[in-house]
């Protein structure tokens, strides 16, 4: 018969480690040129150290205290990924029981809806009455800022199934779990991904917050400790730390998208990512 | 779905034995009407329609004037409101399992090849997908798609994704085809050669085949008989048998019959006022 009406699109290219050089050089370049100009300038101009201390400094002081910086970082990280980690176990399967309830739509989720307009951060102090001072109330703010991000993408994924491509599957006679694991899941995915990214970007802002509250570790505490001091350089080295947990979390997230469903566009479109 | 385990066993046989029969559809007095926000809207009234087995009707009418409406319903995908719809002898209850069915929209699932998208139609089918692959593979050739089993829906063109979707329907050897304007997203050229290449289909398969479009030189091109509706309340105006050779080649679409029959259904619509000159 004859020929397609069209050429196809050459396939994505493959990410190499040049590849991703090129294409992230630039943004290398300017970050390191950023942190000399930083450098330079503090020096030149003799801004005290206290308000605002160059690199170098911060570099030598988080090494002489790493070990109370990087314990303390260890306590963060896992209230994040505690949080995070309940977050996205319980997201998920209420997404799904949303979709799939006409209950669940109509008279639990407003309710979640509402909820969600309290700032969650309002009620850190009510969870220090209710659970101390420990691990639990900041897993809980955790979980309540990444919630709510995950519940609402992923039940936009889960709806959003071009009815056509249901009316194709009914005429096939499949059962509704079939349906579900072909069709309706790998459909979610992306956005359920979206909802993950947004949540694990939230997670590090929530624990630090539960922690200026009230904790007697973690890098929130040793934030105000640093803060009350003085401590510039430190105040800095912690903010530096926290940023790379942040990102590490939500690369993670990137990366397990990326093995999972490498077909979506946001992946052969390339360079969505903020680095 | 009541009739769905029974012929979910029928096409499981089917994929030994030689396939079933082409079917045939008879539809009495079909009524639909629908409400929304209040307003109650006749979207069909009193349709009769016989379709023989093997044969390739095209049903043509003006936007809304409920032509997909009543294929939707011949697939049992809508319900209705009065009338009898039959297929192969059987009461249309509820969706339709011995069928392909192409809507405009491809519908492709974005994660899979497309072979893999071919093959979604017999795994939904609890059917072996490995014994369908080699039918799969010369459909899709059939096609010119034989050097794209690998590609993902979004590295083809539209009218590739429409001829994946045509093999979709087409991989289980369904008694019955249905297409809603398949091709009414694609340019005119692709349309044109997505035409003569679904005669060519047909013609080997001879599947009955109900098709859906809004143009009228298509229907005619591609039809044993064109059913022209009427806007909506959507009746059936007229049916005209199509006397002309198969294949449909430039000749046939050229010549002065053809245009005799473009002519009948135009002024069909000028009479009801969706063309005014």
């Amino acid at each position: 018969m004859t020929a397609p009406d069209l050429p196809a699109a050459a396939p994505p290219a493959g990410g190499s480690v040049p590849a991703w050089i090129r294409k992230r050089g630039g943004a290398i370049v300017i970050a390191i040129a950023l942190l000399l100009l930083w450098e330079v300038g503090v020096r030149l101009l003799g801004i005290k150290e206290y308000l605002l201390p160059p690199p170098s400094r911060i570099w030598l002081e988080f090494a002489k205290r790493s070990g109370t910086v990087m314990g303390g970082a260890w306590v963060t990280t896992q209230e994040i990924l505690g949080g995070y980690v309940l977050a996205v176990l319980v997201s998920i399967p209420f997404a799904l029981a949303v979709t799939y309830s006409r209950f669940m739509e109509n008279a639990v989720y407003p309710v979640v809806v509402f909820l969600q307009i309290v700032p969650k951060i309002a009620i850190a102090p009510l969870f220090i009455i209710w659970f101390g001072f420990g691990y639990t109330p900041k897993l809980l703010i955790v979980f309540l800022l990444s919630f709510f991000p995950i519940v609402v993408s992923s039940i936009a994924g889960f709806k959003a199934v071009d009815p056509e491509i249901m009316d194709f599957a009914r005429t096939t006679g499949a059962g509704g779990w079939k349906l579900f694991a072909r069709i309706r899941l790998p459909q979610a995915l992306p956005d359920i991904f979206t909802g993950m990214k947004v949540g694990a970007a939230l997670s590090a802002t929530a624990a630090i917050v539960a922690e200026f509250v009230a904790s007697d570790r973690g890098l929130g505490y040793l934030l105000l400790q640093y803060n009350g001091n003085l401590d510039t350089p430190m105040v800095f080295a912690v903010i530096f730390l926290l940023s790379f947990i942040g990102l590490a979390v939500y690369y993670t997230v990137e990366f397990i998208e990326r093995i999972t469903i490498p077909w979506h566009v946001s992946q052969t479109n390339a360079g969505q990512a903020p680095l | 779905m009541p009739q769905g385990a029974a012929a979910g066993e029928a096409a499981a046989a089917g994929a030994a034995s030689p396939a079933a029969p082409p079917a045939h559809i008879e539809i009495d007095d079909l009524c639909q009407t629908f409400r929304r926000a209040g307003m109650v809207t006749q979207a069909l009234d009193g349709v009769d329609l016989l379709v023989a087995p093997s044969e390739l009707v095209v049903v043509v009418g003006p936007s809304g004037c409920g032509k997909s409406t009543l294929l939707r319903i011949a697939a049992g995908l809508l319900p209705f409101t009065s009338g009898r719809v039959r297929i192969g002898g059987r009461d249309v209850t509820g969706p339709q399992t011995e069928l392909g069915i192409v809507f405009q929209s491809p519908v492709l699932l974005d994660w899979r090849n497309v072979l893999e998208n071919v093959l979604i139609q017999v795994e939904l089918r609890g059917m072996d997908p490995r014994r369908y692959r080699e039918r799969a593979e010369r459909l899709l050739a059939d096609v010119g798609l034989g050097d794209f089993q690998d590609r993902r829906p979004r590295e083809l063109s539209g009218g590739m994704r429409q001829r994946v979707a045509i093999v979709r329907a087409l991989i289980h050897d369904p008694p019955l085809l249905m297409m809603d304007e398949p091709f009414g997203a694609l340019d005119a050229l692709t349309r044109e050669q997505m035409r003569i290449d679904l005669e060519k289909l047909w013609l080997a398969q001879r599947h009955t085949l109900i098709f859906v479009t809004h143009g009228i030189a298509e229907a005619v091109a591609l039809a044993d008989r064109v059913v022209v509706m009427t806007p909506r309340p959507g009746r059936i105006e007229r049916i005209i048998p199509i006397d002309l050779p198969r294949p449909r080649d430039k000749a046939a679409v050229t010549s002065a019959r053809f245009t005799e029959y473009v002519d009948e259904i135009t002024e069909c619509f000028m009479r009801y006022g969706v063309i005014r000159y």
